[in-house]
Parts: structure tokens; C-alpha cells; sequence
């Protein structure tokens, strides 16, 4: 239990230092970020002063950051330029969108990652396993990218499914079900995409660990003493490959955000993606430093989940955790 | 060189060890810190030109002492006197000159020998450390360097890799003498060796005390090979010197447990004639 | 086969590949700026052997495009104008690999232009821009792992040798770089950077941006390999006759991470090369009239060129190769540390 609170006070460090890094490359940005106010249209002179007032805009740079933080333990995440109102509403509903996206996604991509592996490395060497490291191999070379791309060619091409955003227009006069069913027809391509670039890389390592498993004595040993294959997988051989298999669900996460990014936009799903893209052109700064933050606040969290989930499946992490 | 002749500095001990104690501290799975007490407080002396062995079990820590006494490892307490100085308040410079005195030799040449370089460049390392040779003298020294070891000059070339395990330790052998010590630490020097190799070793060993009047420390879990190198046996347990003696008054009259132990286990007979062996 | 043998082969594919990208002014047969507007997205010319009487040619020839009748953007082959493909022909001036000057190309066509892979919405060729564009791109990427990996070597090496807080200090930054989702630090770095310079300034840019984004991966390594170098015996003994911190480090500790340095490069170029196609693509990279992959594919973003001019799609599918080769070196650089395994998969992001 000990160790788990570490890890919560880990991540919540992690945050505050991300916050600052984030601030810090803020600090990059050339130019008086009031003046750039000014010329702002949008604003009216009163905004612009009240602005100065709660932020310290043109105070040095840690006095900004304390200012930020204040108003972030007050729900607002500084203020958009853009949009003309506190960052945290618009953030978070783009962040549910994301985490819907990537959850998802996630969960699939495992779903299928993890019997594929294991048929694999049940089979490793022989002409199953070679046709897929083959096809794991195809698909590993061609980045997210163009996989979203052609993903997109393929729907505008066929019409079958949407070719963009997160609803239709019509959403909320639809019935529960058939809302449920608008969103997964939008949802199909994205995910689908994502789950494509994260697939190869995961199946190879859950083959890996798998395989390194199968291989070892205590397992020969189980063969010896007559126990059932299926009960051999799930009851003996997983387990003991679960620490690097946890380990790797942690990493997947990082990976699987990044791509979401730039499935997010290119597939106009109204995610941090998309967000992040406009307020970097817009020179929106607080969204920014929001929207990334709520990237590592994800990462930190599926790291969290992978930790947790680590101390239940791994005795030594408990025995040593109890022991000091 | 030779010191044997030298009568003098046989009265007073190469090496004074007086309360070494040595702690580590790790992180183990859960990313916590723990302390580890690898030696808890050891007290010993070496004479010039005799071997001291000492013996212990895996985890005893003689390792660490082999390490702190070569000054790979400063102690966490304790002083050492060497030659009559003390270690800890040497000036930079002295504390060079003395790592030309104190060699260590450890257990698997193949670690201990950076398997990407040759035999050249591996025998002259120590002797263009410590600035003591013109590129010229190099070969010749690396030539008599493998001669006192009873290696063949074509080795020169060769990477340790393309060697077998005996010649490979004498090349540790060859480069730890090319500085001249007066103090060689054998840490396990012999135990990754076959038998025949071993004996053939520890020959060699014995011959070079005799010629170069160099001292030993010998590092060692095996309780014969010690009896048959060292006059003095220390025996480590835990960290901590239990037993201290002549090899003779150790065989003969062990009081310690685990001294008791470590010569039951002992499958070669030395002394077979000795009651206590048949309990 | 040898994890030896595997790794020459795939990098003398790798070679012909960049061979080909650095040497794209002979293989390119027109310069990348050069602009047609009479023919704007004009669709590939396909290569023939054999002409209308169904007659054998032993010399490649295509037929020019002209408008289809009643239509303004479709295109069709004007067969009566057959035209010979000719091989090593004089054209524009370039200069080869950067300096030596240059008019060989390596084939063209007498009158008109050859547009092997079509043409852009300026009419510029596209085979041209993309060879143009591989260069800017592979180079961003070979430059960009380039400086992460000094700065992960300098950073590791300090960190894993020295140790103590200089350790837990330097290995806490890299935890921060490491906690962000690797594509939102990029962006974020490249976000507060100026956005409207000059391509030559975006492109050095970027590639700084890039290299800074990456370096934590490869210090953890490096500080892995230096901290159990530093315990090997050898560095010991070597310490034992006197040796310097520097000199154990240049002659013993750093020398040991050139395996795991080369095998970082085979997964970091590509990798940054999608970086650099990333930021192009949506405008926050490498601008025009500089042609790039990412930027090549920009116009993907409009509906209309999307679903109509699936050739503009072909600078995705040409780094796909690159891909493959950087992937196959990777896996054979890892079997060569680990011969008893089966296969070993490369990590990712």
C-alpha cells in the first residue's frame, strides 16, 4: 500500500515538473506576449488589462507560473485568447474525447495483441508464427501517418462509413442506441488506425516475453507433471510473463497517445489533437501548456494503472513493498 | 629486483589493517534504499614475503576486502597502513605511486581483460599509466613480462578471447607484476581455473613470491588451496572475522563454527593424518 | 543467415536508398521549383513497350496527356504522339551531392515533360519533388539522431559514471522528457518557436526541436551500459594502475556503448524522419517552396485533392522502403547482442 502512495506522490511530481518544463518552453516564445494581446482584435482594452492583472503577463516568468498555477487550483487553466474563456472547459471535453479515442483503442489493440502473441509464441519458428512476424513486420514499417491517410482514402472512397468528426448532425435528436451506434461508426476509422500502428509492436513483445516464458524450466516442468494446455497458458505461463507484459501495457500508453495525435487531426476527431494544432498556430499559449499537460497527466495515469496492476501480479514487488 | 635479500623490512608488516569497515547502500525492486554491511570492523597484518590467505563463503565480503585493501573501494571506516603510511592521508600524488605497489589480480580474466584489445596493448596499459615507458621499451618489457610467466612471445598478438582461460590469467599475472608491486591481492585468482591449470598456477604464484619477494593476499573459498599457499589463514563470516591464525593452528584446533564447517566441506585432504579431519 | 551477413545486407540497402535521395539531382529529371502551369495535377505518365499496331519497342516511350474532351481535369494518353524515353540526357543544372556542378540527368524526354509520377496543383513534377523532398527529410532525420545521440552519450556518460546527484538530478530530467507522449513534447517545443522563417532557419529548426525531444532514451541507455562497464574488472584494474577518469572513459567505457548507440540510430532516424514529415505535413515544419515529404503530403489535407489525386499520396509509400531498412538493421544489430534468441523486436516510442 506504501508503495502505491509513492507512486501516486511520483506522479503527482511528475505533473508539477512537466508543468514547469511546458512553462519554461513558454518562455522560448519571442516577443512580448502582451503586445501581441494588444494587437488582438478580439479583446477589448479592459480584457486585455484584467488579463495582465490575473496572469502577471508581464511580469517575469515565475511569477506567471504561480499565477498559473493558482488559477489551475481554482478550475481554470489560465485563459484562451482564442476562445475568449477559461482553458479548463474547453480542455476537458476535448480530453474526454481523446480518452474515449485512446481507451478504446487501447483496449482493442490488447485484446487483440495478447492472443495473437500467445498463439504465436506457442507456435514459434514454425510456419504460423513466420506469417505473422511477416505481417507484424509489414505493418511496422508503414507509420501512422499514411495509415490514417489511406484509412480516410478508403471511407471517402467507399462512403461506408464517415469520413470525419465525432457525431452527426443530427446526434442528439437520435435514441440512446442509435447514438451509441453514430459514435462507433465515427469512432471506427480512428480507432482503427490506431489500433494498425500499435498492433505490430505489441504483438512482437507479447510474443517475446511470452515465448522467453514458455521456455523456461519451471514450465517444462509443469508439461511433466501432465497439466492441461490451456491451464499451462492462462494459469501458468501469463503470469509469469505479466511483469514485462504490465511494463509494456505502461509504454504502449506514451506510444498510443502520440499517435493519436496526429490520427486526432487528420481524421478531424475532436480531441487534445486537433486543440492543440489551432491554438500553436493561434499562439495560444495556457491551451497549450494545458493540452500537454493533460497528455502526461494520461501517460501518468496508464503508468499508475500499470504499476497497480504490477503490485497485485507481482509478489516480490509486494514482499519487498511490506518489508521495509 | 630482488628483495629477498633485504632483511630489514621483514620486522615490520607490509600491511596494517585496523578496523575496516565497508557499507553499501542499493535499491532494491520496489525503488527503495537499503543499507548492505559488507565488512563490519576487520583487523589484520600482512609480513613482507608471506601469503595471507583469507576464506570465507559467498557473501562474506572477502571480496570487498581485496577491494578496499587495493583501494578500488574507499571504506566506510578503518585504516590501512601500507609500508608504514597511512592510506587515508595520502597527497595525490603518493596515493599514484602507491596504486604502482598494490595490485590486484581478479577472478575471471575474461572480465578482467577488455576482451577488444591484444596482448600488447593489455601487458603496457599499467606501465603507460603511470608514465614510466618511451614507446620504444615496450615490446621488451611486454617480452620479459611474458617470460617471467612462462608465456610464449607470439601471444603478443593475440586478444584474450583467443586464449585458454590458464593463459589468460597468467597474462593477468604478467600485467599485474609489470608495475613492480610489492602486494598482490589474488581475489578468487584461481577458482575459475581446471584442477591441473590450478596447480601449475599456483606454482607459478609461489615461485614469483620466492624470486620477487612479493606479497600475497590470497582471496579464496577453497580451504585447501589456501592451507597449501598461505602461512595465515583469516576466516570471514557475514562481514565479520571470526578466526584468525597460523595455517597450522587453524587445521589443527579450529574454534570457530563456521571454520568447523569449511573444512568438512573440504573434499581434498591435505593432512590426512589429522584425527580431527575424520570427525 | 548471419546476424553479420543480414546486418551488410540491409545496410547496402540502406545505401542504394540514400544513394539514390543524396544523389537526386541525377536521378530527378527536373528541377523541384520548376513550375507548369498548363498542367496542373496531371495524373502519371505510364511507360509503354508496346505501340497501337500492338509492334514490340525495345525503348520505353510515353504518350503526352492531353485534356479529354468536354471535361477541364481529366486527363487522357494523346496516342498519336508517342514520345522516346531517353536515358543519361542533358537538362537543367544542379549540383551533385551539394557542390559539384552538373547536367547529366539520368532521363528525360525531348519536347514536353515527363511526368512519371505526375504533377502537382503548379504542374510541378512530382518524382522530382519527392527525390528533392527525400533529401530535406532523411536528412532531418540522420542530423537530428545525430545530436540526440551526442547528447545522450554526454548526459548518460556523466550521469552513469559520476553518479550521485549529479545522477538522480540528470536521470529525473529525462523521467520529465520522458513522461510527455513524445509527439506532444514535440510540439509543444515547436509551438513556441518562431513560427514564419525562412525554409533554410525551419529546417535547422526543426531539427534542433527534434533532437532535443528524443535524448532521454538514449541517456538512460548509455547510463546503463556506463554503470555496468564501470564495475567491469578490466575498468577496475585499469583504475588499479592509475588510471584517469577521462582516460577510462575514452579507452574503456564509452567504447562499450557503440552497440547500443548504433542500434538507438537504426530506431531513431526513421523515427525522426516521421517527426520531421509530421510537423511538415501540418504546416509547422519545413515550408514551401522547400519540398519535403511532409509537406508533399499537405495537400492531402484538401478533400477534393485527397479523393481525386491518389498519386500526391505517393511520398507516404516512398519512406516505406526507408522504413523496412532502418527496421531490418535494427533486428539484425540486436540478434548480433543476443545471438541465442529467437528474434528480437525493436522498441518504439
Amino acid at each position: 500500500m506504501r508503495y502505491l502512495l509513492r507512486r501516486l506522490r511520483h506522479g503527482f511530481l511528475l505533473l508539477i515538473g512537466v508543468s514547469i518544463l511546458a512553462f519554461l518552453f513558454a518562455a522560448l516564445a519571442p516577443g512580448n506576449y502582451l503586445d501581441e494581446m494588444r494587437l488582438n482584435p478580439q479583446l477589448s482594452p479592459e480584457t486585455v488589462a484584467a488579463l495582465r492583472a490575473q496572469y502577471q503577463l508581464d511580469r517575469p516568468l515565475p511569477v506567471r507560473y504561480v499565477a498559473w498555477l493558482n488559477s489551475t487550483i481554482h478550475g481554470e487553466m489560465g485563459f484562451s485568447f482564442a476562445y475568449n474563456s477559461a482553458v479548463a472547459p474547453i480542455l476537458i471535453v476535448r480530453a474526454r474525447n481523446t480518452l474515449l479515442l485512446t481507451s478504446v483503442s487501447m483496449f482493442l489493440a490488447w485484446a487483440i495483441a495478447l492472443p495473437l502473441g500467445v498463439w504465436s509464441a506457442e507456435r514459434l519458428g514454425r510456419l504460423p508464427d513466420r506469417l505473422l512476424s511477416w505481417g507484424t513486420a509489414t505493418l511496422l514499417v508503414i507509420p501512422d501517418l499514411p495509415i490514417a491517410l489511406g484509412l480516410l482514402v478508403l471511407a471517402v472512397k467507399s462512403g461506408w462509413l464517415p469520413s470525419g468528426g465525432m457525431t452527426s448532425v443530427d446526434y442528439q435528436a437520435l435514441s440512446p442506441l442509435n447514438k451509441l451506434r453514430d459514435l462507433a461508426e465515427h469512432m471506427f476509422l480512428p480507432v482503427m488506425a490506431l489500433v494498425l500502428s500499435a498492433l505490430p509492436l505489441l504483438v512482437r513483445h507479447v510474443r517475446a516475453a511470452v515465448s522467453e516464458v514458455l521456455n523456461a524450466p519451471f514450465l517444462l516442468a509443469a508439461v511433466g507433471h501432465g497439466i492441461p494446455r490451456r491451464t499451462l497458458l492462462y494459469r501458468y505461463a501469463l503470469p509469469a510473463a505479466a511483469n514485462p507484459l504490465i511494463s509494456l501495457f505502461g509504454i504502449s500508453v506514451g506510444a498510443l497517445l502520440s499517435g493519436s495525435l496526429i490520427i486526432e487531426i487528420v481524421m478531424s476527431w475532436p480531441g487534445i489533437g486537433p486543440l492543440l494544432l489551432e491554438s500553436i498556430l493561434a499562439r495560444d499559449l495556457y491551451v497549450v501548456v494545458g493540452g500537454v499537460l493533460f497528455s502526461t497527466l494520461f501517460l501518468v495515469l496508464g503508468n499508475l494503472l500499470s504499476d497497480v496492476l504490477l503490485y497485485f501480479v507481482d509478489p516480490r514487488i509486494r514482499s519487498e513493498s511490506s518489508a521495509t | 629486483m630482488n628483495r629477498a635479500l633485504n632483511d630489514n623490512h621483514d620486522l615490520h608488516p607490509i600491511l596494517k589493517v585496523e578496523n575496516l569497515v565497508k557499507q553499501y547502500s542499493r535499491r532494491n525492486l520496489a525503488s527503495e534504499r537499503e543499507g548492505v554491511l559488507a565488512l563490519a570492523g576487520i583487523s589484520f597484518a600482512i609480513m613482507p614475503r608471506t601469503t595471507v590467505a583469507v576464506i570465507g563463503e559467498s557473501g562474506s565480503g572477502k571480496s570487498t576486502l581485496g577491494l578496499c585493501v587495493a583501494s578500488l573501494e574507499s571504506p566506510t571506516s578503518g585504516r590501512i597502513w601500507f609500508e608504514g603510511k597511512d592510506v587515508g592521508e595520502l597527497s595525490q600524488n603518493e596515493r599514484r605511486q602507491l596504486r604502482s605497489q598494490i595490485q590486484l589480480i581478479f577472478q575471471d580474466p575474461a572480465n578482467s581483460l577488455n576482451p577488444r584489445w591484444n596482448s600488447l596493448e593489455l601487458l603496457i596499459e599499467p606501465l603507460v599509466l603511470q608514465r614510466k615507458i618511451n614507446r620504444d621499451e615496450m615490446k621488451r618489457h611486454a617480452h620479459s613480462l611474458l617470460e617471467q610467466v612462462g608465456l610464449p612471445p607470439e601471444i603478443l598478438e593475440r586478444s584474450p578471447m583467443e586464449m585458454s582461460g590458464g593463459q589468460r590469467q597468467r597474462l593477468a599475472i604478467a600485467r599485474a607484476l609489470a608495475l613492480d608491486p610489492k602486494l598482490v591481492i589474488l581475489d578468487e585468482a584461481l577458482s575459475a581455473l581446471d584442477c591441473s591449470v590450478q596447480a601449475q598456477i599456483a606454482n607459478l604464484l609461489m615461485e614469483l613470491q620466492i624470486n620477487l619477494g612479493i606479497s600475497y593476499l590470497f582471496i579464496t573459498h577453497d580451504l585447501a588451496m589456501a592451507a597449501h599457499l598461505a602461512s595465515e589463514i583469516l576466516v570471514l563470516d557475514r562481514g565479520m572475522l571470526v578466526e584468525q591464525g597460523t595455517t597450522e593452528k587453524i587445521l589443527r584446533q579450529p574454534h570457530d563454527e563456521t571454520t568447523r564447517r569449511l573444512l568438512q566441506s573440504t573434499p581434498r585432504m591435505i593432512r590426512p593424518a589429522h584425527p580431527v579431519w575424520e570427525r | 543467415m548471419s546476424a553479420r551477413r543480414s546486418f551488410a545486407n540491409w545496410l547496402i540497402f540502406l545505401c542504394v536508398l540514400h544513394g539514390i535521395v543524396f544523389c537526386a539531382g541525377f536521378f530527378a529529371p527536373y528541377d523541384p521549383a520548376e513550375q507548369d502551369r498548363t498542367s496542373p495535377y496531371l495524373p502519371p505518365m505510364r511507360l509503354h513497350f508496346l505501340d497501337m499496331q500492338r509492334h514490340l519497342h525495345l525503348w520505353p516511350f510515353v504518350y503526352s496527356l492531353k485534356l479529354r474532351a468536354g471535361t477541364f481535369d481529366q486527363y487522357e494518353e494523346d496516342i498519336s504522339a508517342p514520345v522516346a524515353l531517353r536515358f543519361f540526357v542533358k537538362g537543367a543544372r544542379y549540383r551533385l551531392l551539394g557542390f559539384l556542378p552538373c547536367r547529366l540527368h539520368a532521363f528525360g524526354i525531348e519536347n514536353g515533360r515527363i511526368y512519371l509520377l505526375g504533377s502537382d496543383a503548379y504542374g510541378r513534377d512530382q518524382l522530382s519533388r519527392i527525390l528533392y523532398g527525400g533529401q530535406v527529410s532523411l536528412l532531418a532525420g540522420l542530423l537530428g539522431a545525430g545530436i540526440t545521440l551526442l547528447i545522450g552519450t554526454f548526459i548518460g556518460a556523466l550521469a552513469g559514471y559520476y553518479g550521485g546527484w549529479r545522477d538522480e538530478a540528470l536521470m529525473r530530467i529525462a523521467e520529465l522528457f520522458l513522461a510527455l507522449p513524445w509527439l506532444y513534447l514535440l510540439f509543444a517545443l515547436r509551438a513556441f518557436l518562431p513560427l514564419a522563417v525562412g525554409p533554410l532557419q525551419a529546417f535547422f529548426l526543426i531539427v534542433i526541436v527534434i533532437a532535443t525531444v528524443g535524448w532521454a532514451r538514449p541517456a538512460r541507455m548509455v547510463r546503463g551500459v556506463v554503470l555496468s562497464a564501470k564495475k567491469r574488472d578490466f575498468v577496475r584494474a585499469a583504475r588499479g594502475f592509475g588510471a584517469t577518469d577521462p582516460y577510462l572513459l575514452r579507452r574503456h567505457i564509452l567504447p562499450a556503448t557503440s552497440s547500443v548507440l548504433l542500434t538507438q540510430a537504426a530506431i531513431l532516424i526513421p523515427q525522426y524522419v516521421l517527426a520531421e514529415m509530421t510537423l511538415s505535413f501540418l504546416g509547422l515544419g519545413v515550408p514551401e517552396p522547400m519540398p519535403s515529404w511532409g509537406n508533399l503530403l499537405s495537400s492531402l489535407q484538401q478533400y477534393s485533392v485527397l479523393v481525386s489525386y491518389w498519386w500526391m499520396y505517393l511520398p507516404a509509400v516512398v519512406m516505406v522502403p526507408f522504413f523496412l531498412g532502418y527496421l531490418g538493421l535494427a533486428s539484425s544489430l540486436h540478434q548480433r547482442g543476443q545471438p541465442y534468441k529467437m528474434e528480437s523486436p525493436a522498441l518504439g516510442a
